[in-house]
């Protein structure tokens, strides 16, 4: 991973962005009865050749963040600058330029490859859409370029996505994102369906590949530790919304909001004496549902430090005001009234 | 290793088979463990390593046919249960041993109430009337600690959470006070914080009821966080068993080695991942000599002709690798 910061000039910018799906009732008349907020005003930025985290539990809103990123969606509100010009209103020509440029990797390598397509059709597709990116006597051996990039034989190119296995497929999913020489990865849980041994080979490869083709990355997933690994800088997010966002020892050695915290305290690690240093942070209750969601911070129904005052205020997504006039690691983005420092992740010994 | 007297269960030597259009997949290759009443026992394993095949044998819930248990020995307090008609079998299952599933969503019936899933379970087994079944049904969710259990009882399984289901395929497993409780990857489907509200309360019924558990998991975190000892598998064979410490201090075989050092850590921030090179085996084509040779770095000629036995590390500690003395001493060598 570069040593970016994110002072760097932003390949993405997002500001502001919300996505509600409208919930309706009746069938000739119809008439909203509420909406699932699914993102709920989300800001962050992306820096070239950096790789952006977003961690969160199921619900919480990140893989619309995705398809919001990729344009599969369009946001109820908020824009989307991909270096300085906003994604959200294009369309036509304009819109298929920027797509070119954001390319997706998928979760399940299962079925998210066509079973009826070889593996040299799947990689290639992508050239059929955008015909100028390669021309047409050139393609097969594009793919199988591709192929070799991500570890696997050339001479695949005519076989079937089930003559592979699991991490191989997510090889071939890679394959296919890179095949327009994208700047932007939005990976959307791209390891977490593959076996431990597996995983690390991915992981390898797309620190790799990230290096070797200048890419910057958007990596979203459930899982803290790979994250961490993988990530210059990371969002955590809870029920629609960023609530804490910094560089990665900011977010894993000194959180300062109390969702982090809990996050983080609730991981097991895999050493049964590092276990009992720790002190675990159990949260009762589970996530209240996106279509109604709590007034004021949304965590207060789940936070032990809830007050009157959360109730009522919605704590903004900025450095609080504790740690405003210190340089240290906690001075970061954190959105909560009471946010207060707490190791939970014991240090590092070696 | 530990004397057999006196455990809950002891597996030995079981070996599972299932016979496919393509060909035999050797699933299960000679298993064994055992588990004592209040023990927990973490069998680890990745997909395809036979852990869950092994679970699913002694549960006596394998689809038979493909599936078909090919030897060995399933003892249960002291009956084996491979020698018992289908009819006592299922008295045990419920009764004697109960299991809980990964995913609460496809384990539980969606079209009749929760109270009516968990009421069944004292109806049949126990011949009580469905009334009182039902106020059993209130009871046991209680103890599991689902809010409203009274008003909930009614309820149909869309209507929970994942976190609440799984609580209740608990309640489930537990309703009848079986002495032994197989888990297989009872959190997986779950989200990290109610991962470990859900791991907890296991954790204390546990010792509350005095049962054995087995934790079937990939997962290498869970594992240290509950278990006594550890079993790991590997193309459906034990290669390492251990006290829960040592195997994490040091490993005594390259497979749990490898799959150690590949896991990001949560307080680590490492630049490259140890991977370990290549795939698991295709069980109809398990290679030659040890399994795991094709993919491990300390391979030598003998690892390709001969299957290494469990042999004994300690009392308590077995490693079915011929090099386990080299892979406990030079703990560096991967990292070259």
């Amino acid at each position: 991973m570069t040593s970016t910061t994110s002072t760097a000039e932003p390949i993405l910018e997002v500001t502001g962005l919300v996505k509600h799906y409208p919930l309706t009732r009746g069938i000739l008349f119809k008439k909203q009865i509420g909406a699932v907020k699914a993102v709920d005003g989300v800001d962050f930025t992306l820096a070239r050749g950096e790789t952006l985290g977003i961690v969160g539990e199921s619900g919480c809103g990140k893989s619309t963040v995705a398809k919001l990123l990729c344009n599969l969606e369009r946001p109820t509100a908020g824009s989307i600058r991909f270096k300085g010009e906003d994604i959200t209103k294009l369309s036509g020509k304009a819109l298929k330029a920027v797509r070119r440029n954001i390319q997706m990797v998928f979760q399940d390598p299962y079925t998210s490859l066509n079973p009826r397509m070889t593996v040299g059709d799947i990689i290639g597709e992508p050239y059929d859409i955008h015909p100028e990116a390669a021309p047409k006597g050139d393609r097969r051996r594009r793919v199988q370029e591709l192929l070799d990039v991500v570890g696997l034989d050339p001479e695949y190119v005519n076989r079937y996505p089930h003559q592979f296995s699991g991490g191989q497929r997510q090889r071939i999913g890679i394959a296919r994102g890179l095949a327009l020489r994208p700047e932007v990865i939005v990976a959307d849980e791209p390891v977490s369906a593959l076996d431990v041994s597996v995983q690390a080979q991915v992981i390898n490869l797309m620190d790799r590949l990230q290096s070797e083709f200048d890419l910057s990355y958007v990596f979203i997933a459930h899982d803290l530790s790979i994250v961490r690994h993988i990530s210059d800088r990371v969002g955590v997010m809870y029920l629609g919304r960023i609530v804490e966002i910094g560089r990665d020892a900011e977010i894993y050695d000194h959180p300062t909001h109390p969702y982090t915290q809990a996050l983080l305290s609730a991981v097991p690690v895999p050493d049964p004496e590092a276990r009992e240093q720790r002190e675990r942070i159990i949260l009762s209750g589970d996530v209240p549902s996106p279509t109604n969601i709590p007034s004021g911070c949304r965590f207060r129904t789940r936070c032990w430090k809830a007050q009157e005052r959360c109730v009522r205020e919605v704590p903004a997504l900025a450095v609080p005001a504790v740690f405003r006039d210190t340089s240290g690691p906690a001075a970061h983005a954190s959105a909560c009234h009471f946010a207060e420092e707490k190791q939970v992740v014991p240090a590092e010994d070696s | 290793m530990r004397g057999a007297d006196g455990a809950l269960l002891e597996v030995r030597d079981l070996k599972v088979e299932f016979r496919t259009r393509d060909g035999v997949a050797h699933a299960v290759n000679g298993v064994s463990y055992e588990v004592d009443a209040g023990e927990t026992l973490a069998v680890l394993g990745e997909s395809g390593s036979g852990k869950s095949v092994t679970a699913q044998a002694v549960m006596g819930i394998l689809d038979t046919p493909p599936g078909k248990v090919t030897g060995g020995r399933i003892l249960f307090q002291g009956r084996d249960l491979l020698t018992l008609k289908e009819e006592e079998r299922r008295r045990i299952r419920g009764a004697g041993m109960a299991m809980i599933f990964q995913d609460a969503l496809s384990a539980l019936n969606p079209v009749i109430s929760v109270g009516d899933q968990l009421g069944e379970m004292f109806v049949v087994h126990r011949g009580m009337s469905k009334k009182d079944a039902r106020g059993k049904a209130v009871e046991l969710m209680e103890r599991v600690r689902i809010p409203a259990a009274a008003q909930r009882v009614r309820d149909y399984p869309h209507q929970f959470s994942g976190g609440m289901r799984q609580r209740i395929m608990i309640a489930m497993a537990l309703a009848l006070e079986p002495a032994l409780i197989i888990a297989d990857e009872p959190t997986t489907a779950l989200d990290v914080t109610v991962q470990a509200q859900v791991m907890d309360l296991l954790a204390e019924l546990q010792r509350e009821y005095h049962m054995g558990l087995i934790l079937i998991t990939h997962d290498l975190g869970v594992v240290a966080d509950v278990a006594d000892r550890i079993a790991v598998m590997y193309a459906g064979k034990i290669v390492e068993s251990a006290p829960v410490r040592d195997i994490y201090k040091a490993p005594a075989h390259p497979y749990t080695r490898g799959l150690l050092d590949s896991i990001p850590r949560l307080d680590q921030k490492g630049h490259q991942l140890y991977a370990i090179k290549g795939l698991p085996p295709n069980l109809m084509h398990i290679p030659p000599g040890c399994s795991f040779h094709p993919r491990c770095p300390m391979a030598r000629d003998v690892c390709r002709t001969d299957e290494p036995p469990l042999y004994e590390v300690s009392g308590t500690r077995g490693s079915a690798c011929h090099f386990w003395r080299e892979c406990l001493d030079d703990l560096d060598d991967l990292d070259g």
